[in-house]
């Protein structure tokens, strides 16, 4: 050792060439290897995506082919499918953000998380690495649910590529900033059960009391009420604006300013959250 | 004045009332190996945790290589390793990708990074399975690669949190081997166990940890030859004399215990030499025996020997 009494120094100690640099990489680093690292699981185990694909997949047809025709009568912008779809976007991107908590915590109990801890790295790298990696993900699985939605079910909204592309976009910027609420959560909790129940609790109201399936006119009442304070409406509001080519109002900018706000709160209890000790 | 790599002072430890760790202090001077001795619950890893950053102290002070684990964690995680009780590697990833992965956090180049897992894979023979994922390994080679993960950036302190509990007699043997040629490297080790002869084999120093205090340290020998008791334990040929076998032992200034189940006589003995003893008790009473040994003492051992002094001294 040839740090002194004297210094209770900063300053790294001597040591041999080989390691000189080797006491931590910088936050770009930490973050580009981080997120490699959870794609890299993804792209060993297709699995993942495969079967989180499923979901909305079946949800897809189940609502286009089941609830299609006689929902046709209360929807005014042409076939159910383009009216179906940005819902679809949304609410599988939300789903995809709950399982970024879920796979929080699995990498808790994995133990690879507590050899981060004890390395020379920032704990906001290793959550941003994860939301990073999931939103990839997301990303790619709401590109095959598009194509599979145009090529089965004959999806061609009237906003054209540059509508979808859109939407697709506000569809992962509400996943990425429900993403964090979900780590925030997540590394409060650190129960995958307890996880899937909030998760699932909060899921399932949030999805059928909106606008997401329905038109609004179409609840009953007491329902529309709930649906009309709903920030999924919103969300899917504004992505069936974009996608549709309906006047964009303050729909989308509502819906980014909610998401930036959502992404703040989150990634603050989430970055406070994880640094407790396990 | 060059200062001892692992420094603790007064440090305790509260979870709510519970006082998981009260006023230790300890030093391990550089390139020595400390076994940390106790019993599930005694507080070694409380210790370990806040050493390696992961748990604050509630009070006293602790620091690594000179930095301190509070105010300059990053400093103190760039200098250590940790291999815990349960394997913490990424499952999902090959053995080889895992340790590219922490060289390249740890600030290394890409080819750096590389020639490192390579190396390491090579010395704990994990070569053949480098490239499958970690959760086909086996418990021995997962612990083992959980040991070259913890070495990847050269740490000048080491802590090995009960590195062998759970582990098949060869694979701890193995670890045993490993650990002893990181120590010849210059390495400064803390180690907790719950036996006392890996912390004999490994550890240049001991300290005893019972419900998170320090109730004694020294070298293996010292603690050893404070615990003595030994216990030699006599088969009978014939169940029936155990009565008689008790009474000549108690008369040869013994104090023996009658173990049923094994049809033989126990007694705690202070050295080698009063085996003797045993032996010519038995045989001046004609009793025959089938069967004699001597147990090296446990941790247990230790535990009664320290509660035995303390009563002792209080009383």
């Amino acid at each position: 050792m040839t740090s002194t009494l004297s210094a209770p120094s900063t300053e790294a100690p001597e040591s041999s060439p080989d390691r000189a640099n080797w006491h931590g990489a910088n936050v770009w680093t930490q973050i580009v290897v981080l997120t490699g690292r959870s794609l890299r699981a993804v792209v060993k185990d297709p699995r993942i995506v495969v079967f989180s694909l499923l979901q909305p997949l079946i949800m897809l047809t189940l609502f286009s082919q089941v609830f299609g025709k006689a929902l046709m009568s209360s929807i005014q912008t042409g076939s159910y499918i383009n009216y179906l779809m940005p819902a679809i976007l949304v609410t599988t991107g939300i789903g995809a953000s709950l399982q970024s908590g879920v796979g929080l915590i699995t990498d808790m109990k994995n133990g690879v998380l507590g050899r981060f801890r004890a390395l020379p790295i920032r704990m906001g790298s290793v959550l941003l690495a994860r939301s990073l990696a999931d939103l990839f993900r997301t990303a790619v699985q709401l590109v095959i649910l598009l194509c599979a939605a145009a090529v089965l079910f004959g999806f061609s909204p009237k906003g054209g590529l540059l509508g979808t592309f859109s939407a697709w976009l506000l569809a992962l910027m509400v996943s990425w900033s429900l993403t964090w609420v979900f780590l925030a959560i997540a590394s409060w909790v650190r129960k995958e059960e307890v996880m899937q129940s909030v998760g699932f609790l909060a899921m399932f109201p949030l999805m059928f009391a909106s606008s997401a399936f329905v038109p609004l006119d179409a609840l009953p009442n007491w329902l529309s009420v709930v649906a009309r304070v709903n920030p999924l409406t919103y969300a899917v509001d504004a992505s069936r604006d974009l996608s549709l080519a309906l006047p964009v109002g303050t729909g989308v900018l509502s819906a980014v300013g909610a998401s930036a706000v959502l992404l703040l709160v989150g990634a603050f209890f989430a970055i406070k959250g994880f640094r407790r000790p396990l | 004045m060059a200062r001892p790599p692992i420094e603790v002072e007064n440090v305790t430890k509260d979870f709510g009332k519970f006082k998981a760790l009260d006023d230790v202090s300890l030093r391990v001077p550089e390139g020595n190996v400390l076994g940390l001795l106790g019993h599930n619950g005694a507080g070694k890893t409380t210790l370990v945790n806040i050493l390696s950053t992961l748990s604050p102290p509630t009070g006293g002070t602790a620091r690594i290589a000179g930095y301190d684990v509070v105010r300059q964690s990053r400093q103190v995680c760039a200098r250590i390793g940790l291999t815990g009780q349960f394997a913490a590697v990424d499952e999902q990833l090959s053995g080889l990708d895992n340790l590219v992965l922490i060289a390249r956090l740890l600030g290394a180049g890409k080819r750096a990074a590389k020639q490192r897992a390579e190396e390491l894979l090579t010395l704990f023979e994990l070569t053949e399975a480098a490239k499958r994922p970690a959760r086909t390994y086996s418990g021995g080679m997962r612990r083992r690669l959980d040991l070259a993960a913890s070495l990847v950036g050269h740490p000048d302190v080491i802590f090995l949190d009960e590195p062998t509990t759970g582990l098949d007699p060869t694979s701890r043997m193995g670890l045993w081997q490993i650990v002893e040629n990181l120590v010849d490297d210059g390495t400064t080790v803390l180690l907790t166990t719950q036996y006392l002869d890996e912390a004999d084999r490994l550890a240049d120093s001991i300290t005893v940890l019972s419900s998170g205090k320090v109730v004694a340290s020294g070298t293996a020998e010292e603690l050893k030859a404070e615990v003595g008791q030994r216990t030699a334990t006599a088969t009978l040929a014939d169940p029936a004399e155990a009565p008689r076998a008790l009474e000549a032992l108690g008369r040869a200034g013994l104090s023996p215990v009658h173990d049923e189940q094994r049809h033989a006589v126990t007694a705690p003995v202070n050295a080698s030499h009063e085996l003797a003893v045993v032996v010519r008790a038995l045989d001046e009473a004609g009793i025959e025996v089938s069967g004699l040994g001597l147990g090296e003492p446990t941790l247990d051992d230790v535990y009664l020997n320290l509660a035995h002094h303390a009563s002792e001294s209080a009383a």
